[in-house]
């Protein structure tokens, strides 16, 4: 690392060729004023998590059996006709008329009749799986049969749900340890804020939450947390870089924003383009009904999760720190338009905030980096010769 | 710092390809999925509120393990996930049977023995004879698949159970059907064990027989031939002898534990359960070899059971004509021994041909009887494996079109670095099929639907580390840093990043491999492994890679990573 001063760009004024918006995106060369825009994406997200929370309070979720417990019957059969099934339920003294019945068609697999009713003993269930294999002309065994017992639906969430709690304040602590503890509380907002929302959606469109949906949500989870901790990291590192000059912090978040945008698009393409497959090709082409739910879940919660770090997650790191003594006196004045792009490309702050420092021409020079240090270096310590 | 580029690469590449190839041309794949094969899984807990002893759970998941062994079910997949029991079955269709199979109860049963043990003849399972029962206890039905909605079995023995013995006359059921039969030739088995009182609470010395196990075995002489089990639903062992299902309320042929050539003996129903012991059970020498120890229970749930079953076989009656007594556990003698003493005062010693190994194997049983655990099956699950094999195809061939896509986008925006994520990810992709395949011949793990969708989503994880990687080395370029510099600058950033972000997915994986059951669980893993490998192929084959060809004129045409390189050498342009 010998060439720290090899900083030179070749273009002497960045700003004076203008570049297409594609192309500046293409050569990083944003400098959208996302502080300024704050309100708009935490708008949007509040007024969202506002339905997905009057959804999931009114509408609640439809839980599939392996939380709730029950038994469920698959019949495969082209005849088997709805009213037959609950005559059948009726006949083995269970409650026909409350069962819940489907009737499943796929190509390969061709018409499955599928009875639900709530938890019973295993010797009912049996009962059951017979006189449908009797009614159809099936043996029993082609009946599949899959039952879950309320306690164990109950044990499964909440060991799911402790897990969470678990891995929740290990991400904390990790977050504080590497970054900051501001940092890991706007993490896990973004985070919450993203399951929440792909959970809204279920519960508004109803779709049924199996343990594969459960996977997916921790999937976003995870890559929710993923995406933000590498922008945070972006964050920290102009933190750093900027620690000596004076300014505000919401150009500090500004800057890295516009320096990771790309990064962010073209990781969420990557992530989405597989989720995409298997839900167009996968579940609507080839007809793989289990991955279906999987995969729109995940598809929002990709989506979701992109968007959260840049819109919510570095907003609320904004709030919790621009009122930092440090910070404080040069709140509302971040920079937009050239100045910013000016930033975003590497440069130091304009010393307009600093008259005293002023030269002409200043703001259009790119600045090396070591310029931006307000303070000389330490100087070396004696050390002590034997 | 060239050659130890180079070195680390080719390490690399030749670790990855190798193990993909070992995998391939060894023929080992991962094991499938009960979501893609298709199979029953059966989910047990130890049924609330009821104490039981660790040693008796465990107990309960050997027994399981060692039931769907001998059923030679492949791959199948046991759990145990603190004190919940997942078994996966693949393949299995008798959605019965494996419920059947793996509902072990825990409990230890004292079971008198109605006529002497006899080997089963291996060598004359496959002739054909269909001789009828004879002698006095010609067997039917007692082998019986517990169907909870039929009361047969039960009624075959109406008026029996633990506290009411019934003699064996009263049980001998003519076979239903010839189906099944299995001839046993009767050699007489001297049985090596005898139960006595310890000789420290009742100062009689018993004398032990300790005869040396006699068994005669090939004695083809079919002239006593015992039928077991004509039902042809019982499920079946490798050697084509059925799994004994215990049913403890009647007479019933069951297997002594270890013994080969395979050794039947028909014994009463039970008389006492292990809980009239206490669970200080310990292996120890006795008279020159060992035995067990173990002390009796006070009163009338102790003692007292105890003592009328050893006066009953110290004296042969009629519930106990053999003189032997057995402890069964879940279908299997583990112990077949004289009784010495009419009456014992607070303590047991068990004692006769052990090894050591087995006089510790029966001490655990003991212990595990005297607190059992009561499973409960909270879920059965049949898979329909139609439905499975759609899933698979689908999940591959979306998988598939999924990563090409994403190779085109790269090839799209990075140009010719693309090709760089291509080649990251047969490695990656060499690396998982390598220690997935391993690991499902080793550990017994399968790939499970979540897990296939896990590995999917990671492709977005380790794509996003050369994203990341690329992004900061145009930055490095853009700002006129060389490109040998830009790319070692470049990595460093980009690695910080890749270790924080891949730091929570992982400690995210470990918590819930740890903490949850299930789908969640197989998910769990999957993030966890792709996660290391990402971080894995970051540093060993990205570094590498990018720094090597940084150092070639090759990198800094336009085209190949779309953006102008400076091509002022190093250090030159200030």
């Amino acid at each position: 690392m010998s060439d720290v001063l090899d900083d030179t760009a070749t273009d002497s004024n960045p700003v004076a060729t203008r570049r297409s918006a594609a192309g500046r995106l293409y050569h990083g060369e944003t400098a959208i004023d996302f502080h300024g825009r704050r309100f708009i994406g935490l708008g949007a997200s509040a007024v969202l998590l506002l339905v997905s929370l009057v959804t999931l309070v009114f509408g609640g979720l439809n839980l599939s059996l392996e939380f709730k417990g029950g038994v469920v019957w698959d019949v495969p059969s082209e005849t088997l006709t709805e009213s037959r099934a609950r005559e059948i339920l009726d006949a083995n003294e269970l409650d026909g008329a409350a069962a819940r019945i489907q009737v499943l068609s796929s190509a390969e697999a061709g018409r499955t009749v599928s009875v639900q009713v709530g938890d019973q003993p295993d010797a009912v269930r049996q009962i059951v799986q017979k006189a449908f294999a009797d009614e159809v002309g099936v043996t029993a065994e082609d009946v599949a049969t899959t039952s879950v017992s309320s306690t164990w639906g109950k044990s499964i969430t909440t060991k799911a749900l402790r897990a969470l709690v678990i891995f929740l304040v290990l991400v904390a602590l990790f977050i504080t340890w590497r970054l900051q503890w501001q940092m890991a509380l706007a993490a896990i907002a973004s985070m919450l804020h993203d399951v929440l929302l792909s959970v809204g959606l279920y519960a508004l469109f109803g779709f049924e939450v199996t343990p594969a949906t459960v996977v997916a949500f921790l999937t976003i989870l995870g890559f929710s947390l993923y995406d933000t901790i590498v922008v945070f990291d972006k964050v920290s590192e102009n933190q750093e870089r900027y620690h000596g000059s004076r300014m505000p912090y919401a150009d500090i978040i500004n800057v890295s924003m516009n320096q990771v945008l790309m990064r962010s698009l073209n990781t969420s393409l990557a992530a989405v383009l597989p989720v995409l497959s298997l839900l167009v090709l996968g579940a609507g082409v080839m007809g793989a009904g289990t991955l279906s739910d999987f995969a729109l879940a995940l598809l929002v919660g990709l989506l979701t999760g992109s968007y959260s770090s840049i819109f919510v997650a570095a907003p609320i790191v904004t709030l919790l720190r621009e009122r930092e003594p440090k910070f404080k006196p040069l709140m509302g004045r971040h920079s937009t338009g050239a100045e910013l792009e000016r930033l975003v490309l590497g440069g130091t702050p304009s010393v307009r905030r600093d008259p005293s420092r002023q030269r002409a021409g200043d703001a259009d020079r790119p600045t090396p980096k070591s310029e931006g240090l307000t303070h000389e270096p330490r100087p070396r310590k004696k050390k002590r010769r034997v | 710092m060239r050659k130890r580029l180079v070195v680390t690469l080719v390490g690399l590449f030749v670790i990855a390809y190798g193990l993909l190839i070992g995998t391939l041309a060894t023929g080992t794949r991962p094991a499938l999925g009960l979501d893609l094969q298709g199979g029953i899984s059966v989910t047990q807990e130890p049924k609330e509120g009821t104490p039981f002893s660790d040693a008796s759970l465990d107990l309960a998941v050997e027994k399981i393990r060692e039931r769907i062994d001998s059923l030679g079910v492949a791959e199948p997949e046991i759990l145990r996930q603190g004190n919940t029991i997942v078994v996966n079955l693949p393949g299995v269709k008798n959605q019965q049977q494996a419920v059947d199979l793996v509902q072990v109860t825990g409990q230890v049963y004292l079971r008198p023995v109605l006529s002497q043990c006899q080997t089963v003849d291996l060598s004359a399972l496959g002739s054909d004879t269909t001789a009828a029962a004879s002698e006095t206890t010609g067997v039917g039905a007692e082998t019986t698949v517990a169907e909870p909605q039929t009361t047969g079995a039960t009624e075959t023995t109406a008026g029996a159970g633990p506290s009411r013995p019934v003699s064996g006359d009263n049980v001998a059921v003519a076979p239903e059907t010839t189906a099944g039969i299995m001839p046993i030739s009767a050699t007489e088995t001297t049985v090596p064990m005898v139960i006595s009182p310890a000789p420290d609470t009742t100062g009689v010395a018993s004398e032990t027989t300790a005869a040396p196990e006699t068994t005669t075995v090939g004695s083809t002489s079919p002239d006593t031939t015992v039928v077991i089990g004509p039902t042809s639903s019982v499920p079946v062992d490798e050697n084509g002898l059925p799994i004994a299902i215990s049913n403890p309320t009647t007479a019933q042929f069951l297997p002594t534990f270890g013994a080969n050539p395979p050794e039947y003996c028909y014994v009463g129903p039970a008389q006492g359960s292990g809980e009239v012991f206490k669970d200080n059970a310990t292996a120890t020498v006795l008279n020159g070899g060992w035995g067990v120890v173990v002390d009796l229970r006070d009163g009338a749930a102790g003692n007292d059971v105890w003592n009328s079953l050893a006066s009953q076989c110290y004296y042969k009656d009629t519930t106990c004509p053999t003189g032997q007594l057995s402890i069964e556990l879940d279908g299997s003698l583990q112990s077949v021994a004289n009784v010495n003493e009419p009456s014992f005062n607070g303590s047991v010693q068990i004692s006769g041909s052990f090894t050591q190994d087995e006089a510790q194997q029966l001490a655990r049983v003991i212990n595990s009887g005297s607190l059992p655990v009561t499973l409960q099956l909270q879920s059965v699950q049949n898979v329909s494996p139609t439905l499975g094999r759609d899933s698979l195809k689908a999940a591959w061939v979306s998988g598939f079109v999924g990563v090409l896509l994403v190779l085109v986008f790269m090839a799209f925006y990075y140009r010719t670095l693309g090709l760089i994520v291509a080649l990251g990810l047969t490695v990656s992709g060499s690396l998982l099929w390598g220690i997935v395949s391993l690991l499902s011949r080793t550990n017994g793990l399968a790939l499970s639907l979540s897990g296939i969708a896990g590995i999917i989503v990671s492709v977005g994880v380790t794509v996003d580390s050369y994203v990341v990687f690329f992004e900061r080395l145009k930055d490095e370029v853009r700002a006129g840093r060389s490109l040998r510099n830009s790319a070692m600058r470049g990595f460093q950033g980009a690695w910080r990043t890749i270790v924080i972000a891949d730091l929570v997915s992982l400690i995210g994986a470990l918590v819930l491999w740890y903490l949850t059951v299930g789908a969640v669980r197989g998910f769990a893993f999957f993030l966890g492994l792709s996660t290391a490998c990402d971080l894995l192929v970051s540093y060993f084959f990205t570094r590498p890679m990018v720094l090597l060809l940084a150092r070639t004129s090759w990198m800094e045409k336009r085209k190949v990573m779309g953006i102008e390189v400076s091509s002022a050498p190093a250090g030159g342009a200030a």
